[in-house]
């Protein structure tokens, strides 16, 4: 057999590594896909979307959170662009989660029948993104009661 | 103060224009005045550019609100170290900072690059200033550090608690180093193509600017995964979140390139070489644009901001320049010989070069699949952490079998019969410690790999260090053959090479980290009241107390958690919640018991009380590797880049100077120097 050239051998070895990496890719995007979209976005694809994983960004409105005492499950509406959503969460929730300021997040989960959103991962916006962030003015008060931590 | 600083700015900007002009012309038509006149341009420049970074740093220190970036970035109430923190905290801060640190860089290279070919360096020189002129343009028209305050007497909105914290004092500015330092050797190799010098003595300028560009990109990536095991408290270090892939992507590139340089010393992948170099800087800018154009906000924010504009121009203006020029001298660039043996290094290297290219292109499609997918559909998708991890696999190994078998192989041509023998033990003892890793209850394909590759590894540079050491000692090299002499000899003349084997074995425990800490973990998240105790993965875990402490600033609540491990020792966990007072917000501070064996991290979250604490409990094996493997590749690159002072060996070491094999490239290189 006559002797395989060293380039191609290379060509051959680069092609295996380059197939795998592919196919690997692909099992990987095939298996941890989901849709990435706004408030608006996902109530006009309702009907798609429903029941798959999707991951929603937008806005908690004003007064509409509501967190459990023990901060394993949190209530409220995901509003963007004067269109909301109700969102019921569960899990442990980010530590700058509060009731006082409006807050940008991103929820995890799937979009249930009447538009409802079951949330298992609550994410803030992220700081690195190093966007000034409009804080409201606020009482620098001890919320604390009695031993609760929050 | 704000319309001094402006005037600083466009003094900035019209200074480094003309040193660009300059220093260009001047070198293209040899013209030493012009190029006399661009260098003062460039300290001008920089002298202004210094000023307002003063000015800002002073403002945000002052609280002076009548900028209006402090009172984006700062409150009356800020401690002064955050407060100045925020310098590079905002867009307009970051672009200023990078932008200083360019021109810092760009007159350290011209200062010390004496013995570098006048035209190449003026041209590297005027390259960096244009790329200076870039940056203050952008500020200049869209990102002004230096504006006025919009409503004067405002408060200022206060920077995010996230951001105050002492690793958002150095992680930031070393990133940022990082993207600016591989501004130097993109410098050179577009001189050197405009110049037609495509000899070794680029390389040789190129050389010390990319391992440090380097070690400051990848220390910086890596300092801030380590910030976010330990500060962040979701029980990971590396999310593949865009801004984390925008950091890491011109590191791998760089990483080729590097890589890349050796293999142009032999006259070998020219265009490869070349190609790197100029991914590296345009991902450089590319993550600037991925973290400052709001294209993961919303598409729609990208296209309200004209700084994304401004990046993706820049970006390509380079590459098609960069191909224009490749194109124009393509007759020089190719190979003087054809690669010899697939089994050669420069056979090796690039096999590692495309496991590092396609390890880039997926993280490149994989951040990317959300901004291009809503092109296209009303409904965008994004690809999960899945994707990415399985990618890694492939491409990581292929690395580990490359650094496994490179210090036992020639450059130029295949393994000669005793080399050959030697990688035979190598992948013998692989396959041992393989074996022996099954046996202590490894079971995943992978982490079986990841540990034979790495016993591999140790193998191949142990025998290629032996074998080192026998050659000199065989061939009378030391007066007094002594071992620590023969080390110590061996060692000065063949810094390089050890450096090297040393970054290849950091690489090798980041191997171990990132396999043992990902494959092995286990994580449980369960509830537990006063004096329970509870098992998991060999440890007795009980709860014994929450403690409040009330400091100054902040709200301490901690649990005690007895730990008793199954090997026989014990210790105290305290995860807990922190209220910080001033912005009147809680924390997480997670409790880390770290060995080499492994971490065992606990986060309590918040909504615990005293007689019930929620818990998330993670095993982490062999995390601590991870780090270690940074540390064992700076200390490297600290040695690679040590300088060589002439006179440096030892008597025994000159008498031996005839057996060291010469080195083409620092001969054209000297050469090169007489001529000029």
């Amino acid at each position: 057999m006559a002797r395989m050239s060293t380039g191609k051998k290379l060509a051959i070895a680069g092609l295996v590594v380059a197939g795998v990496t592919a196919y690997m890719a692909y099992l990987g995007a095939s298996s941890s896909w989901q849709y990435y979209m706004t408030v608006q976005e996902c109530l006009d694809n309702e009907p798609q979307v429903a029941g798959q994983r999707i991951r929603v960004s937008g806005t908690i409105l004003p007064g509409s959170l509501a967190i459990a005492p023990d901060r394993q499950e949190a209530r409220f509406s995901l509003g963007e662009a004067g269109r909301s959503m109700p969102v019921v969460c569960k899990g442990p929730l980010p530590d700058d989660l509060a009731t006082d300021k409006p807050m940008e997040v991103v929820v995890e989960g799937r979009v249930e029948g009447s538009s409802l959103l079951r949330g298992d991962k609550l994410i803030t916006r992220c700081a690195s993104k190093y966007d000034a962030r409009k804080k409201q003015p606020q009482a620098v008060a001890d919320q604390r009661t009695g031993e609760t931590v929050r | 103060m704000t319309s001094l600083g402006q005037l600083c700015l466009l003094l900035a900007m019209i200074g480094s224009g003309y040193a660009a002009f300059a220093a260009i012309v001047g070198a293209r038509n040899e013209d030493r005045r012009l190029g006399r006149s661009a260098w003062i341009a460039a300290l001008t420049a920089f002298a202004a550019l210094s000023i307002v970074i003063m000015l800002l740093a002073y403002a945000l220190v002052a609280k002076d609100f009548r900028f209006q970036y402090v009172t984006q970035y700062s409150d009356p109430l800020l401690p002064w170290h955050y407060s100045l923190s925020a310098l590079w905290v905002g867009q307009a801060g970051s672009l200023l900072i990078w932008a200083w640190f360019i021109a810092v860089l760009a007159i350290l290279f011209r200062w010390t690059s004496r013995q570098c070919p006048h035209e190449l360096r003026e041209l590297a020189f005027g390259v960096q200033m244009t790329y200076l002129v870039f940056l203050l343009a952008v500020m200049t028209f869209a990102a002004d550090p230096m504006a006025p305050a919009l409503t004067p007497g405002a408060k200022g909105e206060g920077l995010s608690p996230l951001l105050q914290h002492p690793a958002m004092l150095i992680h930031p500015p070393i990133v940022f180093l990082g993207y600016a330092a591989w501004g130097v050797p993109f410098a050179l190799a577009a001189a050197a193509l405009i110049s037609g010098r495509l000899d070794a003595v680029w390389l040789h300028a190129a050389r010390p600017w990319s391992l440090f560009a380097w070690a400051t990109l990848g220390g910086g990536v890596l300092w801030g995964a380590e910030w976010a095991y330990e500060q962040l408290g979701w029980g990971g270090y590396w999310a593949w979140d865009p801004v984390e892939n925008g950091s890491l992507m011109p590191w791998l590139t760089g990483t080729a390139f590097i890589h890349g340089l050796m293999t142009w010393r032999q006259g070998t992948l020219k265009k490869t070489t070349i190609f790197l170099v100029f991914a590296t800087f345009a991902l450089c800018n590319f993550a600037t644009f991925l973290t400052r154009s709001g294209i993961f906000s919303s598409l729609h924010a990208f296209s309200k901001s004209p700084i994304g504009w401004m990046f993706l121009l820049w970006i390509a203006a380079c590459l098609v320049g960069g191909a224009l020029l490749v194109w124009r001298r393509r007759s020089q660039l190719v190979a003087e010989r054809p690669l010899a043996s697939f089994w050669s290094r420069e056979g090796l290297v690039l096999l590692g070069i495309v496991a590092l290219a396609l390890l880039t292109v997926t993280t490149f499609a994989g951040t990317l699949t959300g901004a291009v997918s809503s092109l296209f559909s009303a409904a965008p998708i994004m690809v999960g952490l899945a994707f990415y991890n399985n990618v890694l696999i492939p491409t990581g190994l292929v690395l580990l079998v490359v650094v496994a078998a490179v210090p036992l192989v020639r450059w130029g041509a295949g393994p000669t019969r005793p080399r050959v023998r030697l990688l035979a033990i190598t992948v013998a003892v692989g396959i041992l410690i393989m074996l022996a890793a099954l046996v202590c209850g490894v079971r995943s394909p992978v982490g079986l790999s990841v540990a034979g590759l790495v016993g591999a590894l140790l193998t191949s540079t142990f025998l290629a260090l032996a074998t080192v050491l026998i050659t000199f000692r065989r061939d009378g090299n030391t007066i007094r053959p002594s071992v620590m002499n023969v080390l110590f000899d061996s060692f000065v003349r063949r810094r390089r090479g050890f450096a090297g084997l040393l970054v290849h074995l950091g690489f090798g425990c980041v191997a171990i980290g990132i396999a043992g800490s990902s494959l092995g973990s286990h994580e449980t998240d369960l509830s537990m009241t006063r004096g329970e105790s509870v098992e998991f993965q060999g440890r007795t875990i009980r709860y014994a107390d929450l403690v409040q402490e009330d400091r100054r600033q902040q709200v301490v609540v901690a649990a005690q958690l007895e730990v008793q491990e199954s090997a026989g020792s014990s210790y105290m966990l305290r995860p807990a919640q922190i209220l910080y007072r001033p912005q009147n917000q809680w924390g997480t501070k997670v409790a880390i018991h770290s060995t080499f064996g492994g971490d065992f991290y606990v986060i309590m979250h918040g909504g615990s009380v005293a007689n019930k604490i929620h818990l998330t409990l993670i095993d982490h094996p062999l995390m601590r590797w991870l780090w270690l493997g940074g540390w064992v590749g700076l200390v490297g690159v600290i040695i690679a880049l040590w300088p060589q002072r002439q006179g440096q060996a030892s008597k025994a070491g000159r008498a031996a100077a005839h057996a060291i094999v010469p080195r083409p490239h620092l001969a054209k290189f000297t050469a090169q120097v007489h001529r000029d």
